[in-house]
């Protein structure tokens, strides 16, 4: 059948539409309607089941963060997830406490989603509540007065104004935090 | 399967395809494109440089919040993609279709209004990326308008190719055909999947529409056309016939097939099914089909003809993009393995691997075929062959440098994060001599592009030999 396609430009069309759309529809329209998880948000309250926790809708300035995040491009350089590997999970966690891995439904009010591709910085899929406010004022101001050896651009003009940093700041508290995954609830302001 | 065929394909009548046929032609859609595409193949060169300047000397431009890497890294990648990549193979296609079908590029008028728009994207990418406009999806950064723009300038580009198959003169469509028509309809959907489709979506299901687009950007855009080109004029410069008309119908018949599933592999080990992730892997092994069958075509072709590789330019770059095509194409399933991906994901691995496809393979194709076309579209010569080997030799040499250290340290750097005592700052520190080399090698490679853009303007201006090339030959 396919031997005929270089005579016939239409026969040719629809077997190429044909071949995409088998693997198009079934990987990208078929998941989300198998796996559940994909679009119902978090919600434990079993803590047999591990941590428990309510994921919740961002707040408006959590949103007005989130879209800084996204402006300045953050997300090249740090992924927002915890892996299936152990090593993920032992380097994400914070005093002896292992980050949980991220699951879908932790991501349920994302977009864009900020899941990334490259870590040329650490991971951020836990980091709300590890760092409080004044450590975000004085590391975005210059990364290198608190971590030697960063590679960060500094973000000056972001401290510098109040708004914009509160925001961001309230944003990056959130990340991670649907599950209490601190037993001692130990989590920065 | 050692079947003998003509370039053209195997019929008889077909072959005459390849044969020149120059005056009908006017060219000036392609010639458009190519040169607008290389002229900003060197200002986004600057750009790259800049970015990785940043990883050695993390301060520079540090105050002027529109020269962070959160804003120039957007602007490198769709300006390497959709300034000089893409539009190059437009330019490119527009030459040989209307040679492949012996007719006339159906019209001319719309093909420079294609230009025209396409222009217009690029420069609104360049001011609207450095404000921070970004939708926040990689590779699908363009703010909406532009979205629209590159779709309308996509259909346009798609009616001038297909009405001008629709009235060829040879029936048979020769490999290259069926890849410039399989990009032109896959891109479409691709595209809109990317850049609308995710709109509709959020988190781990977005994610996945994203990762769809972002790997079929390249296997469903840039690996079709880049064959094309490569399948024109590997026949065309080494003036042997294509080796077999079979194996490039399973090559293209594969990749239609396979490509489309492997989205999910960006995501191994991160939040998304498990059984998504296995199909994804399958899938990514079985792309081997399509890129042995169709590097082993290139190879047999090339068969007895070796010894032209030496001197002739559009060849030398070809077969070195074949070979890097045949590596790139390696890694990316071998590291859609769990456990290789454990190791390589996230790290500088990824930039290598990326670089190597885009910059080895496909680019170097569309290097090679400016180097064929722009002499003869202007009916003139080359302006200097010796330039033209400082071109080839720059950029391999800075591009090996460049894919060499990132490999070797993204392995490096996987396995200092898989052992969590180590802190992450100091696998920083250890990757600052990759990065280091990794700029200088950046700097070979803009030498190549400087040595490709001066040497083509030289040519398409005419202007005399200049005493640097003649001491250089």
């Amino acid at each position: 059948m396919l031997g005929k396609t270089d005579k016939s430009a239409i026969g040719f069309v629809v077997a190429a539409l044909i071949f995409f759309f088998i693997g198009g529809l079934l990987t990208t329209v078929v998941p989300p309607m198998v796996d559940k998880s994909w679009s119902k948000p978090f919600e434990n309250n079993d803590p047999s089941k591990g941590p428990t926790g309510k994921l919740r809708p961002y707040t408006e300035l959590e949103l007005k963060g989130r879209a800084i995040y996204v402006k300045e491009g953050c997300w090249y350089c740090h992924t927002q997830q915890t892996r299936t590997i152990y090593a993920d999970t032992i380097r994400y966690g914070w005093k002896g406490v292992p980050s949980p891995i991220s699951t879908p439904d932790e991501f349920v009010y994302d977009t864009p989603h900020m899941f990334g591709t490259k870590r040329t910085g650490p991971d951020l899929s836990r980091v709300g509540g590890k760092y409080d406010t004044q450590w975000h004022r004085t590391h975005f101001r210059n990364p290198r007065d608190l971590v030697k050896g960063s590679v960060m651009p500094p973000f000056p003009w972001i401290v510098d104004n109040p708004d914009d940093f509160t925001a961001l700041v309230a944003y990056i508290q959130t990340l991670g935090r649907a599950k209490n995954w601190r037993p001692d609830n130990d989590y920065e302001k | 399967m050692a079947e003998a065929v003509q370039p053209g394909s195997t019929g008889g009548k077909v072959s005459e395809a390849l044969r020149p046929a120059e005056s009908i032609h006017h060219d000036t859609t392609a010639k458009w494109f190519l040169i607008s595409s290389i002229s900003y193949f060197f200002v986004v060169g600057i750009i790259a440089l800049t970015i990785a300047a940043k990883f050695v000397w993390p301060q520079l431009l540090g105050s002027v919040q529109y020269l962070t890497y959160g804003r120039l890294r957007p602007l490198h990648v769709n300006g390497m993609l959709f300034g000089w990549l893409l539009p190059a193979d437009m330019g490119l296609a527009y030459y040989l279709v209307p040679r492949l079908c012996g007719v006339k590029l159906w019209n001319e008028k719309l093909g420079v209004a294609t230009a025209i728009l396409w222009n217009i994207i690029v420069l609104g990418a360049v001011v609207m990326l450095p404000l921070g406009m970004n939708k926040g999806w990689e590779y699908a950064e363009l703010p909406m308008p532009l979205v629209v723009l590159v779709v309308v300038a996509w259909v346009m580009f798609g009616i001038n190719i297909f009405a001008t198959i629709g009235q060829r003169k040879y029936e048979q469509m020769y490999v290259s055909l069926w890849y410039i028509m399989g990009c032109i309809l896959w891109t479409a959907f691709v595209y809109v999947t990317g850049n609308v489709a995710v709109y509709f979506t959020t988190g781990t299901n977005q994610a996945n529409l994203n990762w769809m687009y972002v790997h079929n950007a390249v296997g469903l855009i840039f690996t079709p056309i880049g064959l094309a080109i490569a399948y024109y004029f590997i026949p065309r410069a080494s003036g042997a016939p294509l080796f077999s008309h079979k194996l490039s119908m399973v090559g293209f018949w594969s990749l239609a097939f396979v490509y489309v599933w492997t989205g999910a592999h960006h995501m191994l080990h991160g939040p998304i099914s498990q059984w998504l992730q296995t199909i994804a892997i399958t899938f990514s092994l079985m792309l081997l089909i399509p890129v042995w069958t169709v590097v082993y075509n290139f190879f047999a072709t090339m068969k007895g003809q070796w010894h032209l590789l030496g001197a002739n330019i559009p060849l030398k770059f070809t077969m070195s993009g074949v070979v890097f095509y045949l590596l790139t194409c390696f890694q990316g399933p071998m590291h859609s393995l769990r456990t290789v991906n454990a190791i390589v994901s996230k790290t500088d691995w990824i930039p290598g691997h990326a670089h190597m496809a885009l910059l080895g393979c496909f680019s170097f194709f569309a290097i090679a075929g400016a180097h064929y076309v722009i002499p003869r579209m202007f009916h003139t010569e080359l302006h200097s062959e010796a330039l033209a080997n400082w071109c080839f030799w720059l950029f391999m040499i800075g591009g090996l440098g460049f894919f060499v250290t990132l490999w070797l340290g993204g392995f490096w750097q996987g396995w200092q994060w898989n052992n969590p005592s180590i802190p992450f700052i100091d696998t920083v520190v250890a990757l600052k001599p990759v990065w280091t080399v990794r700029f200088f090698s950046g700097v070979l490679m803009f030498g190549g592009i400087t040595t490709f853009l001066y040497n083509m303007m030289a040519t398409v201006l005419g202007s005399p030999k200049t005493g640097i090339a003649k001491a250089a030959a």
